[in-house]
Parts: C-alpha cells; structure tokens; sequence
C-alpha cells in the first residue's frame, strides 16, 4: 500500500467495557500496549484479566469503548485478518480426545489456509518452526491426552506459534507447570520476543516472575485499571497491599535489576491498606 | 501412523462387500452374470445403492455430530432427528390409512420420505434452538435437549403405535428398527438429494471442523465465525440423518462405531476423518445388510414357536447391533488408544 506508514502501531483499549449478561466485569478500562515489549497482566482471581484478553483478541463483544489494532478498530476488522496478525492461548483450553500434537499445531494455519485449502509449503514450514521452537518435534505424533501438563502446554503454545502473528497473548501459560518448565516457557516467550520481535501480553499469577520477564506490569482490580508502568515502579508494598491484601517485602535483584517480592502474611480483611 | 495406508484398503472392502451383496441372496448370481442379470437391475443394485447412500450418510452424520459436541458417544440421533423423522412418518402411516380407508399403506411412498424429513429436521431444529443461550448453543445442551426431544418423539410414537392395528404396527415396527427391505430405484431417487447435499455440505466443512473441534475459545481465536460455523456442521448432519432415516428408518450403530473405526484408521483430522467415516459406515450397513438377508430364521421361530413374518428377510436394523455390539466392546477393551 502506497499510504503514508501508521503512526499506531501499538494495541490500545480505549474506555473498554466488557460484561457476562447483566454483569460488568471491565469497567472503563483505558491501556495502551505498544509494539515489542513483554506485558504482563496480574491481578487477583476474578479481577477481570481472562476478560479483558478476550476482548483485546475480540473473542468477546465489549459493551461500550474500542480496541484497536495498530490504529484499526478490531470490531471492524474480518475474523481470519485478526487472526493473522493476533494469537490467543486461552485459560486451560482442552483438545478433543486421541487428538495427536501435530494435529493441533496444523490449525494454527487455519486463518492462513482457510477451511477449503490444503496445507502449502509455508504452512508446513510455520508447522516445522512451531514445532521446534517450543521443543515439540519429536512429540508431533503423540496424542495430547498422553503427555504431561507440560509438554501439552507446549504443544498449545506451538499452536499460537504456527500462526506465526506479530501479537501473542496468552491467558496464564505456566499453570499446572513445574517450576522447571514454568522457568522453560517464559524464556521461551523471552526468546521469541528478542528473536522475532513478537510483542506479547501475558496473565500471570507468579508476581515475581511477572517481575522477571516483563517489561511492563498491568495490574487490574475488580475490573478496573490499578496501575501499569515499569516492574520497578508498579510492584510495590502499597499495590500489593491494596491490590493482592498481602504484606510482603519488595528487593532489588542484585543480578537482574528486577525487584523480587518475598510474600509475608496475608492482610485479614477490613485492615488499613497501608 | 501414516494415514494414508487405509485408502486402498477401504476400497478394496467396500468393492469385495458390494459385490457379495451383488451376487448372495436366495439367487446366486454367478460374477459373469452380474453386468445384465435382471435380478440385480431391478432389485439389488438399487438395494446397495440405498445401503451405500444411507451408510455413507449416516457414517458422516455421526463423525459431524462427534465433532462439534466434542463428545466420542454422539450418534446421528442425538438431535432428536432420528426420532423426529420417525415420529412423523408413523403419523404420516396411520393419517394415511385414515384418508384411504386402506387396511396398510405401502412403505415406498414419496410422502412417507419427505414426512420424515420434515419431522426429523423439525426435531433438529427444536433441539437446537433449545440449547441457544445468549446466541450461543452449547454442545452439552445440544445433547441433553437432543435426548429431551429425542425421547419426547418416542414417546409420542409409542403412544400413537397404541391405537394402530397389527398390519401398521408391522410397517412401523420396521421403520423404529431400520430396514433396507425392499428398497427399489425409487427410494435411489428419495436419497439421492439429501445424499448430495449432506454429503458434500459434510465433507466440504471437514476445515471449519477441524478448527471448532478445538473448542469455542480457541476457534474463534483462529479467526472462525463459531455459531454460524457450528449451525452449518449441525445442519449438515440434520439433513443426512433425516434423510437416511426417512428411507431405511432408524438404524442404529453405523452412525456411531463407523466414526470411530475410522478415526482408529485415519486420526482426528478432519478431513480425512470425514469422508473415512462415510466410507467405513456404508462398508458396516452393507455388510450388516448382507448377513440381514443370509442370517438363519429357523432357531428364532423354534424359541418362539411361530413362525417368523418377515417375507424379505429380517430388517437390517437387528443386524447392526449384532455386528455393533462385540465390535464397540473389542474397540473399548482390546484396542489401547493410538500411541
Ligand atoms: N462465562 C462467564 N459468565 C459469567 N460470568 C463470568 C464468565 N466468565 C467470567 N465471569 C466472571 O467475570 C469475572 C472476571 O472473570 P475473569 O475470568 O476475567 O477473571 P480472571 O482475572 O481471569 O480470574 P482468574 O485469575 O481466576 O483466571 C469473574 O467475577 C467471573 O465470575
Ligand atoms: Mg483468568
């Protein structure tokens, strides 16, 4: 296209409301991700975060506000367009039954191929790479159902991965991982970042590791906005007070430059939130 | 596994079993005679076309059904459209014998067809605006409202089969078990639409499939539309089981162990699912029907002490849970699931 480059090249939410029925869960909520970084979204059960990454993906209708896509508001855009150039790993999805690794990481070609198309070269090339990037290839012919927590997380990973998008959000990857393999995904999310300049957006219950991996914290409470900014910045004594109602205490990593958190005790209810 | 071994294999068996169902029965028919023998012309070719047709279809309709409410048990009667399409052509039976004042109607009617289409696709689209909530349809209402509506149906049936006298009940009684009895060119003529739209409806959506089988969530995160994609699926598998059922009746077991057989042979993709599950079924009914019209009567009317009324043979409907029934328990006892 001949037009002048698009100055917006971020992920932005825009007064974003989102509900189930009657009930609002996102209320107003504002955030702009820009290109390239690593984003990680915390906030306590129930505050709102699976919501508000289907809402950014466009999995769910917002009642009231905008998401837009590199300056492109993704109501409007076609379903597969969206899906080219977004990937979404949801809260514990679940493959059907006997369904082999490799099965699942082909549909990651789904938004490229079409339902009528057979696979072509560069789809088998993105299924390699998928493959290989999470550590996968010599499980492809496995079912799902046989493998460990683990390497099934990785193979929905390499799902995401086959469909080879600029944008990667992903709806608490490290669940039900050891924390080997929690430590295994998040470099490799860290990997595909610096590697391929995949710009990702992460649910994260771990703060420390949130701390540790990303560049930005995006923190929500009750369905609404806390704070974002820098580890340095959002992840302090009063936000885990208010946020989390625990005390704990915040220390630089002499190594990393992150802050470390080292949980105390829980706050009882109805205590001053410092 | 590689996948594509089974081709060549399942047309081999499917052309073997044909061509038995071809040449048995009360006349054999030598293999030279087979090309202009007037028995096959006018009676058996017509006879494995329905049986390939219904097969195939119902095979499809199961794989469909399995795949959308992502449940290993779903069958082509799980929305209820089996026993839609019963009901309404036992209505069609008895409303018939009232207008006429004839003692029996003759099964081969065009009305009784397209009654049990309108009522099996009536039941199927009951039960799918039953499990809509919100514009959505979840897969589990669809099979709990499926049995609501199926068992409804066949209640209703029942009762209706109450006030029938013994040559209706006779008729009924062989569409509830699904026969192939006397299937000619015309029932060719019923199922060849529904066949046509069914089947390439079914095998065409074998992508959209693929992608909804991975859950709501996830097919929509790859870009597809989920409702209209699994209203299309639905309604695919509506009009093949509708369709079949309304020429043989309700045969059970196809629909279900075909699927399953195939998917043992070619994997969860579906677009070789889809069509595996189609060739595998229409090899089941045609070897079901096969061992309907050789299976011996004689130990059946000595238990019983009367003899057994079924000119043309038993329906083949008895036959598949015979062949159904050992095979499902050696699939889920003896065959360790695809390492
Ligand atoms: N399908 C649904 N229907 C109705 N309410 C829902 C639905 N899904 C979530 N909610 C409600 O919306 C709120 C936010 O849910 P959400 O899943 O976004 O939380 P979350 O921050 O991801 O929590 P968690 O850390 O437990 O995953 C909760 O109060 C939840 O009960
Ligand atoms: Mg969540």
């Amino acid at each position: 296209m001949m037009l002048a480059p698009n100055p917006e090249t971020g992920l932005r939410a825009e007064a974003l409301s989102v509900g189930y029925g009657d009930r609002a869960v996102l209320e107003r909520v504002a955030l702009h991700l820009p290109r390239g970084g690593i984003t990680a979204l915390v906030g306590p059960n129930g505050s709102g975060k699976s919501t508000l990454l289907k809402a950014l993906a466009r999995i769910m209708a917002p009642s009231g506000g905008t998401v837009l896509l590199e300056g492109q508001a993704i109501a409007r855009l076609p379903s597969a367009e969206v899906a080219r150039r977004l990937a979404v790993l949801p809260q514990a999805p679940v493959a059907p039954a006997g369904m082999t690794v490799a099965e699942l990481v082909e549909q990651g070609r789904y938004p490229h191929a079409g339902p009528l198309r057979m696979l072509r070269r560069q789809d088998h090339d993105a299924i390699r790479d998928a493959l290989a990037a999470t550590g996968m290839t010599g499980f492809a012919g496995r079912a799902l159902d046989e493998l460990s927590g683990g390497e099934r997380q990785r193979a929905w990973i390499a799902l995401t991965l086959a469909q080879d998008t600029p944008w990667l959000l992903l709806d608490e990857p490290t669940t039900f991982l050891d924390i080997g393999h929690q430590l295994e995904v998040l470099e490799l999310v860290a990997r595909l970042n610096r590697e391929r300049g995949i710009t990702v957006l992460m649910v994260l219950h771990d703060l420390a590791q949130a701390a540790r991996f990303a560049d930005r914290l995006v923190v929500l409470h009750g369905g609404r906005l806390h704070s974002e900014g820098p580890p340095g910045t959002v992840l302090t004594p009063a936000m885990l007070a208010e946020v989390f109602r625990i005390e704990a205490r915040i220390i630089p990593d002499a190594e990393t430059g992150r802050p470390h958190m080292l949980p105390i005790r829980h706050l009882p209810d109805g205590a001053p939130a410092c | 596994m590689t996948g594509r071994a089974p081709w060549p294999m399942l047309a081999g068996l499917l052309l073997l079993t044909a061509v038995a169902h071809l040449t048995t029965g009360p006349v054999a028919i030598p293999l030279a005679e087979l090309p202009d023998h007037v028995i096959v012309h006018a009676v058996r070719l017509p006879r494995l076309i329905v049986v390939l047709l219904a097969g195939a279809m119902l095979g499809l309709a199961g794989a469909l059904l399995q795949t959308v409410t992502r449940n290993p048990l779903a069958e082509p009667g799980l929305m209820g459209v089996s026993a839609g399409a019963v009901l309404a052509i036992v209505l069609a039976i008895i409303a018939a014998s009232r207008i006429e004042g004839l003692g029996m109607v003759r099964d081969t009617g065009w009305h009784l067809g397209l009654a049990g289409v309108a009522g099996g696709m009536l039941a199927g689209a009951l039960t799918y605006a039953l499990s809509r909530r919100h514009g959505v349809s979840r897969p589990v209402l669809l099979v709990l409202m499926g049995v609501l509506v199926a068992g409804s149906a066949s209640a209703v049936t029942s009762m209706l089969l109450l006030t029938a006298d013994d040559n209706q009940l006779r008729l009924v009684l062989h569409w509830t078990i699904g026969s192939t009895n006397g299937r000619g060119w015309v029932h060719v003529e019923m199922l060849a639409p529904y066949a046509a739209a069914g089947l390439s409806m079914g095998l065409l959506s074998a992508g959209i499939a693929n992608a909804l089988q991975l859950g709501d969530g996830v097919a929509a995160c790859l870009g597809l539309r989920v409702e209209p994609a699994r209203l299309m699926l639905i309604f695919a598998a509506a009009v093949l089981t509708a369709g079949a059922v309304s020429v043989v009746g309700g045969i059970g077991f196809v629909g279900l162990i075909g699927p399953h057989l195939a998917r043992m042979l070619v994997g969860n993709d579906a677009r070789r699912l889809f069509p595996a599950a189609a060739l595998v079924a229409a090899l089941l009914l045609t070897l079901a029907d096969l061992g309907a019209r050789s299976l011996p009567l004689g130990w059946i009317e000595a238990w019983s002490r009367s003899p057994v009324t079924a000119p043309s043979g038993i329906p083949v409907g008895v036959v598949t849970p015979l062949l159904g029934v050992p095979f499902f328990l050696w699939l889920v006892f003896a065959h360790r699931p695809r390492a």
